[in-house]
Formats: structure tokens, C-alpha cells, sequence
């Protein structure tokens, strides 16, 4: 009997290892099934909802007013595969009103993705562009909370790419998501290098001259926006000026070392050099960081891209969270977030976001120090044309295409515990539009301020 | 019949089950047309009462593998009548007969272990016949013979020869020879050679699907030689025998072609109308069937090439859902588990259980997994279920081998004189 056992034992194993492999399989197709449904033509999406419940996405499309979509059109995306950088695109399993056991929910499911954005304001900043391009991104630096992201052109995503080809460029993405080059914007991140490396009583010691240009070391000029010059100016001038030819001196000052520039931009996030290229996931939106070209510092360049022309590319995302870490006065950003909450097909929460910080970028102390020279900035010159906000913020002025255009940018956060909000506004072309950036700044502010 | 209670209740559990089956078709069915319900009605349960009737004349110890065979067969009927609309598919009803035909010829092709055994030459010759046919008529050009009404896949039929030539093969394992240093048993090199060949011959004809199934009944006669009460096989021979099994298939893998390679690590969401075109499609209609199915008829995976054989397994799960396919699945793995409710009574039977054992199981794997993007996606059949004459037929007769390990014969073998039962050891029973 104990051969016919053997035997046994053979067919036992074969039966085994099937029913084992059978167990993995009706384990991985409950799993997965979700998955497979969404290549169906049969699926059955759930809607995208802002922070007041309404609609940012809805697969039908239909019974909304015109163009309620447009503003958000390049950032929520939707199925139709042609937008791959975008919340829907991204996320599109967690809009699946369909589960193994429940099959399709073709009425009733209840599968949303609930976001953090202000739809109203979204709308209102988009027409303040008054049909100039650009791209406004706005985010509550203490939460994460992604409040406004609107670029333009932008497209209305309920009446299909039947005219894909005649759309203009950079009509399809979110160009907060994407690097555009900084201006004087960047001078935030070399003053907030000068602090860490120099320390703010050398920094604050320091002065240079400006008469309108400045020869660097390498025989190339510097050229300042002010052709007849600012005179002799310390940081909080040189700032408030945006003076080019203090920033190219600060750079050659041997107390400011090139290898630790590096190390200190490649701290705050850029890509220096030949580095590979890094990205900021933003609930599955891929955000390019910075990038920038550091070869020596008495070169043209370098110099270059320090004051933030060009090879220097960040993007507005990037440009804005960097205010988060001066405005908390941590150091530390606060890493923005789209996806408030998500519920499944029965309605239940399956996702809540969570407030995340990056790791340290620079010292509370150098975030005290910057946040005064922006807040005195602010206070000394946007009181205007910004009025009723307590603003830290920079100002850059961008050249695009060899020189041929400039695009207007504004960075910077509201000093206020009841609206911590921090912001980056690109206006592209400034010279060929009517409007202008602070315009477009107060009209976010309002918007969601009040 | 020992209990004549138990045979009723079996018929009527088999009855009440395609009855069952038939009343959710006319229920949920789409577009049922009552004249081909009734007519599918009709075959199904016609088939049924016929077969109980057949089965009377056969005096068997047990019926567990022909009840098992009707309920899955006939449901397979049912299944493939469903499938892009509901009609009796009288292609698959006439193979399923010709497999309950085929499992009366392998019930008495192997029942009587003594003379299958001294037929064992003829098994080889059949064989080879087979493989003659192979390179004659099929080869790299097609895997089947085209005989205008029906086609013919002759590898198929090398499958339950195999079994029975590893089975065979059993008592010679105490015969060996001594040959300069080793000894020998000359029974295992050719049997070993056989299944080389066949391999082979199968990689010639871009069946390599089959190659695993023949390695699995060649495996699981090679685990119980060197089982077998006298044989002396060491763990260095089993190591260095797995070890050859993986670089053979490192370098069927390395040697493979592009169209294989590109099956083995294409990923099927990339290639959705390529390569992994029917794979994704079948894991669609599974998500969309869910655990009850969309109902007999409904699906859309009968559009797809292969829905009623290599992606059967989710064109019934897409139509019944996960449950009635799992089902139907543990139906055919309690076929192939009958040896364990009834053991088989001698080494030789046992030796045949697992081969029809494993040739069962990999292939549902093959067919299953492979469909469900588990694993490669090879074109083999489930057992019973897809549709294809010689995968029924051959299927058929591996089961009935099943039948006759649990009714075997062993009269003969009482009045056989002692000087010849050496020659029958394996077939002793145990």
C-alpha cells in the first residue's frame, strides 16, 4: 500500500501546485480587476469635484455651461488619452465606479475624486489673463492644499481635439508643471545660498557697486535693468533693485565658493551641470524641479544663471514651494497636494491626503532672514498695486526666445495665519498685453481671500 | 452496483445540475430562441439519461469518474452553446460524445495491466507512428491534419500513448545492465529518448504549448520509477535531473523564437492590439463578468479569435462569472483527484493516475494562467472544456484510463504462474 501512496503523493503534489497557482489567480484578479475594467469601452467613470463640489470633470460632459471646463481643462485632464499629464489621466482607476463583486455601476456609483482647488478663484485668475498666456498656481503653504492652477491657453475638454492640430502650443499642459526660466526670481535661491554659505552678517556686510553694467572677471558685461545704475547697494537693496551686477559680484566673491553653490542648489532641488533631471510627483503629475548651469564663477554663465536668464529653468510649481519653506520659517516646503479625497464606488473614503514637508533645505534661521528682505519688498513696493495683503514677494522679469520676449513673474506668500497662501504668477509676453502681473495677484488673493 | 442508491442520487445530482445550468440560460439568456433552447435542452439532458443507461452495462466498482466526466462535459456543452448566442453547438456535442465514446476505449485499453504491459512495444510503435505523422502532414506548416469535415491534431494523441508508455515502463526499473561503469536500465533511455523526440519534434512544429504537458507526464513517471520499491536512485540523480530541466529550458528560451520571446515578456498592456491582444481582451471580460457573470450569451468575448479553446476559461467567466468557472475548474481537478478517493490497486495504475494527473493539470494551467496573463500565453486546451475534437478525444481516453485504475482486472493475474510474475511486479497489487 505504501507504493500506491506514492503515487498518491505525486498526484496530490500536481494538484497542489494548481490549486495554489488557481489561489493567486483569483487573488490577483480581484486586485487587478479594476485595473482591467478601465480598458474596457464599457467603463464607467465618476466625476472630479473642487474643494465646494463643483464639477472639474465628467466623463458625459454634458449640462454645463459653456467653457465650465476650460480653466481647468490642461491640469484635470480627462480619458480621452490625449492629455497624459493630468489628475485624470493619472488617477484615472480611483474614477472606476465598478468593483469585482458590485460588476459596473452604470448609475449611481458614487467613485470621485474630490481635489483642493477653488474652481471660482481658478476661473477668476484665468480671466484675468484677459486672453494674454501664462500660468498662476497658488497653494496654501501651511496644508498643502493646491488652491489654484490655471494656465493658458487651455482647452475645453468637453468638445474633443477635433482641431488638435491648429491648437496654439502648450495648449495641452500645465505649464506650472513644466520649467520656464526664473528672471530675478532666482535671486531667491542664490541669496538664500549666500545665507547658508556666507551666513547673514558677512552677507548683510557685503556691498557692491552697480553703474548700469558691470564687467565680470571673464571681460563679458553684465548688464542692470537700470542702464544708469543703483550705486552701492547691500542684499535688501540689491533685491528690492534686482540689481544683475551686484548678483554677478556676489557670485565671483570668493567667500561664496562655487563648489558649495552647487551643493547648496542642488540642496534646494536643481538639477546642476549634467545632473539627471528630477521631478515632483503631485498626486501622480509629474512636476519637473530646476535646472541650471554652474561651470565657474567668474563665467558669463554661470553669472547667468545665478540671476536666473539663461540656461536656468524652474518651474513656477517649484518656484512657489520654495516660498512655502521662507513663509513657515522652517526651512522646510510644504509639498502641495491636488487629491483632497477619494471615494469608491459605494461612496466610501478610500484616500485622505496628508500634509507632507520636504526634507531640510536651509536653516530656520536663513528662512527668518529671506522672509524679512521679501516682507520688506513686499511692504516697499506692491503695497499699491497689491493692496490689502501683507505680501513677501520677488519679481522677475524673464527673456524668452534669444531675447525677443519677456515674461513678467511674480513669486512670493501672504503673511497672514488666516489665508497662508503662497503663489508664483507667470505672464508671458508682458509687453504685448494690457495686463499685468500684481493684477493678476490681487485678483488670486481676492478671490481667495474673501 | 454495491449501493444502487448512491448511482440515483449521482444521476439526479448531474441531471438537477444541467437543469440548473439550462434554467439560468433561458432566464438570462440573450435573445433566447425557444426552439434552439429546447433543442439544447434536449442534447443535454438526452445525453445524460443515455449515458446512465450506457454506464449500467459496465460493472464497475465505482462510477465517480464517469459521473464527474458527464456533469463536465455536458456542461462544457452548455457553456459552448452560449457563447455569441444560444444554439447547440453540435460541433462540440459530437466531440463530447466522441469523448465519453473515448473513455470506454481507454477504461478497457489499460484495465488489464498484464496485457497492456506485454503490448508496451506496440505503444512505442504508436508512437512513432504518430510522430511520422507529424513530419509527414503537419510539421512547421500547421499543427493539423484537414480532412475537409474535421481537423485532426495528432500530437494530441501522443499524449495518453505516453502516459501509458511511462506507466508501462514501471517494472523494468529492476532490470538493469551493467554498461561499462553504470548500470543500466535500457527501458528508462528509451523512454526518456521518446519523450526527447517528441519534444522536440513539437519545437519543430511551433507547438511548444504542448512541450510542457509532455514533460509533466514524463516528470511524474520519473518521480515514481525512482519511487519504485527496488530502484537505487540518489539525491544527486534527482538534483542534477531538475538541473538539466532548467538549463534545457534556459536554452529553449535563449534558442526560442522571436514571435516566443516576444510572448514571454511582452507586456500586455502595452501591446493591447498586438501580442497581447487576446490576453488583455479575455482579462477584460473577466473583470466584466465578476463573480456572477453577465449571463449565458451576453458576453462580447466571442468576438475574439480562440474564445472556445485557448481563452475558453474567461469566455465562461465573462458569461457565468468567476464562481461557475471555478466550478467547473474543481469538477475537472476531482476527475483528476478520483485516485486519491479510490485508490488505484496496483503501482502500474498508480504510475497512470499521475500521468493523466499531470498532462490534466498543467494543461489547465497552460490554458489558464496563460489566458490570465500569469504566465506565458501558449495555445493548449482545457480538458473537457475547449472545444477541439482530438483534445476531447484524448482527453476521453485519459479519463477512462482513470476509471479503469479504480476497476482494474486482476483475474488473470491470480492464475498467472509464479515464474512469470516478475515480469509483473508493478502491476502487483499493493
Amino acid at each position: 500500500m505504501k507504493s500506491i501512496r506514492r503515487t498518491q503523493s505525486v498526484i496530490t503534489l500536481f494538484l497542489l501546485v494548481f490549486i495554489g497557482g488557481m489561489a493567486l489567480l483569483v487573488y490577483k484578479i480581484n486586485k487587478e480587476a479594476p485595473f482591467y475594467m478601465m480598458h474596457s469601452d464599457n467603463h464607467q467613470l465618476g466625476k472630479v469635484y473642487d474643494r465646494n463640489g463643483d464639477v472639474l470633470f465628467d466623463a458625459a460632459g454634458t449640462g454645463y455651461d459653456e467653457n465650465h471646463f476650460l480653466d481647468v481643462g490642461n491640469l484635470i485632464g480627462d480619458d480621452k488619452g490625449q492629455m497624459e499629464n493630468t489628475l485624470v489621466a493619472q488617477n484615472i482607476d480611483k474614477l472606476n465606479n465598478y468593483s469585482f463583486s458590485e460588476g459596473l455601476v452604470k448609475e449611481g456609483g458614487k467613485a470621485a475624486i474630490y481635489t483642493t482647488l477653488d474652481h471660482a478663484a481658478n476661473r477668476a485668475v484665468y480671466n484675468a489673463y484677459m486672453g494674454a498666456k501664462g500660468c498662476t498656481v497658488a497653494y496654501n503653504y501651511k496644508t498643502g492644499e493646491l488652491l489654484v492652477c490655471t494656465s493658458l491657453p487651455s482647452i475645453d475638454v468637453t468638445k474633443g481635439y477635433a482641431n488638435i492640430g491648429e491648437l496654439e502650443s502648450g495648449t495641452l499642459i500645465s505649464k506650472a508643471m513644466y520649467g520656464t526660466v526664473p528672471g530675478s526670481t532666482q535671486k531667491v535661491s542664490t541669496v538664500i545660498s549666500a545665507l547658508e554659505i556666507m551666513g547673514p552678517d558677512r552677507l548683510f556686510s557685503k556691498t557692491y557697486n552697480c553703474s548700469g553694467q558691470y564687467m565680470n572677471r571673464s571681460g563679458k558685461p553684465i548688464d542692470c535693468h537700470q542702464s544708469y545704475g543703483h550705486g552701492d547697494q547691500n542684499i535688501q537693496q540689491a533685491v528690492e533693485n534686482s540689481c544683475n551686477p551686484f548678483f554677478a559680484q556676489l557670485v565671483e566673491d570668493p567667500d561664496l565658493p562655487l563648489g558649495r553653490l552647487k551643493d547648496m542648489y542642488r540642496k534646494l532641488g536643481y538639477a546642476v551641470n549634467d545632473d539627471k533631471p528630477q521631478y515632483i510627483d503631485i498626486d501622480g503629475i509629474q512636476c519637473e524641479k530646476a535646472s541650471t548651469t554652474l561651470t565657474d564663477s567668474y563665467d558669463f554663465n554661470t553669472q547667468w544663471g545665478c540671476i536666473g536668464q539663461g540656461d536656468t529653468l524652474v518651474s513656477p510649481m517649484q518656484l512657489m514651494m520654495w516660498q512655502s519653506a521662507i513663509a513657515n520659517g522652517t526651512g522646510k516646503m510644504t509639498m502641495p497636494h491636488l487629491i483632497d479625497h477619494v471615494t469608491d464606488v459605494y461612496g466610501n473614503t478610500t484616500e485622505t491626503a496628508k500634509t507632507k514637508e520636504s526634507a531640510q533645505l536651509f536653516t530656520p534661521d536663513t528662512a527668518e532672514t529671506v522672509k524679512r528682505i521679501l516682507l520688506t519688498n513686499g511692504s516697499n513696493h506692491y503695497t499699491g498695486s497689491i493692496s490689502g495683503y501683507v505680501l513677501g514677494i520677488k519679481s522677475g522679469t524673464a527673456q524668452v526666445k534669444e531675447g525677443a520676449e519677456e515674461n513678467a513673474l511674480l513669486v512670493g506668500f501672504v503673511s497672514d495665519e488666516r489665508n497662508p497662501i503662497a503663489f508664483c504668477v507667470v505672464l508671458e509676453n508682458k509687453y504685448s498685453t494690457p495686463v499685468y502681473a500684481e493684477q493678476i495677484v490681487k485678483t488670486l488673493l481676492d478671490s481667495l481671500c474673501s | 452496483m454495491s449501493n444502487p442508491f448512491s448511482y440515483i442520487f449521482s444521476c439526479l445530482f448531474v441531471l438537477i445540475a444541467h437543469a440548473g445550468m439550462l434554467v439560468n440560460v433561458f432566464f438570462n439568456g440573450k435573445e433566447v430562441d425557444t426552439k434552439e433552447f429546447v433543442i439544447l435542452c434536449a442534447a443535454v439532458l438526452g445525453l445524460d439519461i443515455i449515458y446512465y443507461f450506457v454506464m449500467l452495462f459496465y460493472k464497475q466498482h465505482t462510477y465517480t469518474v464517469d459521473f464527474m466526466l458527464l456533469l463536465v462535459l455536458n456542461m462544457s456543452v452548455i457553456f459552448q452553446s452560449c457563447f455569441g448566442g444560444v444554439h447547440l453547438s453540435m460541433k462540440h456535442y459530437i466531440t463530447c460524445i466522441v469523448s465519453l465514446i473515448a473513455s470506454r476505449v481507454g477504461y478497457h485499453l489499460v484495465r488489464d495491466h498484464r496485457w497492456i504491459q506485454s503490448k508496451k512495444k506496440y505503444v512505442w510503435v504508436c508512437i512513432g507512428i504518430m510522430m511520422g505523422v507529424i513530419v509527414l502532414f503537419t510539421g512547421s506548416r500547421s499543427m493539423w491534419i484537414d480532412l475537409g469535415f474535421m481537423t485532426i491534431q495528432p500530437s494530441e494523441f501522443i499524449k495518453p500513448l505516453l502516459v501509458i508508455a511511462c506507466a508501462t515502463s514501471i517494472t523494468e526499473q529492476q532490470n538493469k545492465h551493467k554498461f561499462l561503469q553504470f548500470n543500466i536500465v535500457w527501458e528508462n533511455i528509451i523512454l526518456f529518448g521518446i519523450t526527447a523526440a517528441v519534444c522536440l519534434l513539437q519545437w519543430w512544429c511551433r507547438d511548444l504549448g504542448s512541450i510542457p504537458t509532455f514533460a509533466a507526464i514524463y516528470a511524474a513517471g520519473f518521480l515514481l520509477r525512482i519511487c519504485y520499491p527496488k530502484a537505487k536512485f540518489s539525491n544527486k540523480t534527482l538534483i542534477g535531473a531538475g538541473a538539466a530541466v532548467l538549463i534545457a529550458a534556459g536554452i529553449g528560451i535563449y534558442l526560442a523564437p522571436d514571435y516566443v520571446r516576444a510572448r514571454l515578456f511582452v507586456n500586455i498592456w502595452d501591446d493591447t492590439t498586438g501580442n497581447g491582444y487576446q490576453q488583455s481582451q479575455a482579462l477584460i471580460a473577466i473583470a466584466e463578468g465578476g463573480w456572477l457573470g453577465k449571463g449565458p450569451s451576453n458576453g462580447f468575448l466571442h468576438e475574439v479569435f480562440a474564445y472556445e479553446s485557448d481563452i475558453v476559461f474567461a469566455t465562461i467567466c465573462e458569461e457565468w462569472g468567476l464562481v461557475i468557472a471555478l466550478m467547473t475548474v474543481v469538477v475537472i481537478l476531482l476527475i483528476a483527484a478520483s485516485p486519491l478517493i479510490n485508490p488505484p490497486l496496483s503501482y502500474f495504475h498508480g504510475t497512470l493516475c499521475a500521468g493523466v494527473c499531470a498532462a490534466f493539470t498543467v494543461q489547465m494551467a497552460l490554458n489558464i494562467f496563460g489566458s490570465c496573463n500569469l504566465i506565458p500565453f501558449t495555445g493548449v486546451t482545457i480538458p473537457f472544456i475547449s472545444m477541439g475534437g482530438s483534445s476531447m478525444a484524448t482527453s476521453g481516453i485519459m479519463a477512462g484510463m482513470l476509471t479503469a485504475a479504480q476497476n482494474p482486472v486482476f483475474a488473470k493475474m491470480k492464475s498467472a504462474k509464479p515464474k512469470k510474475q516478475k515480469k509483473v511486479t508493478g502491476g502487483q497489487p499493493a
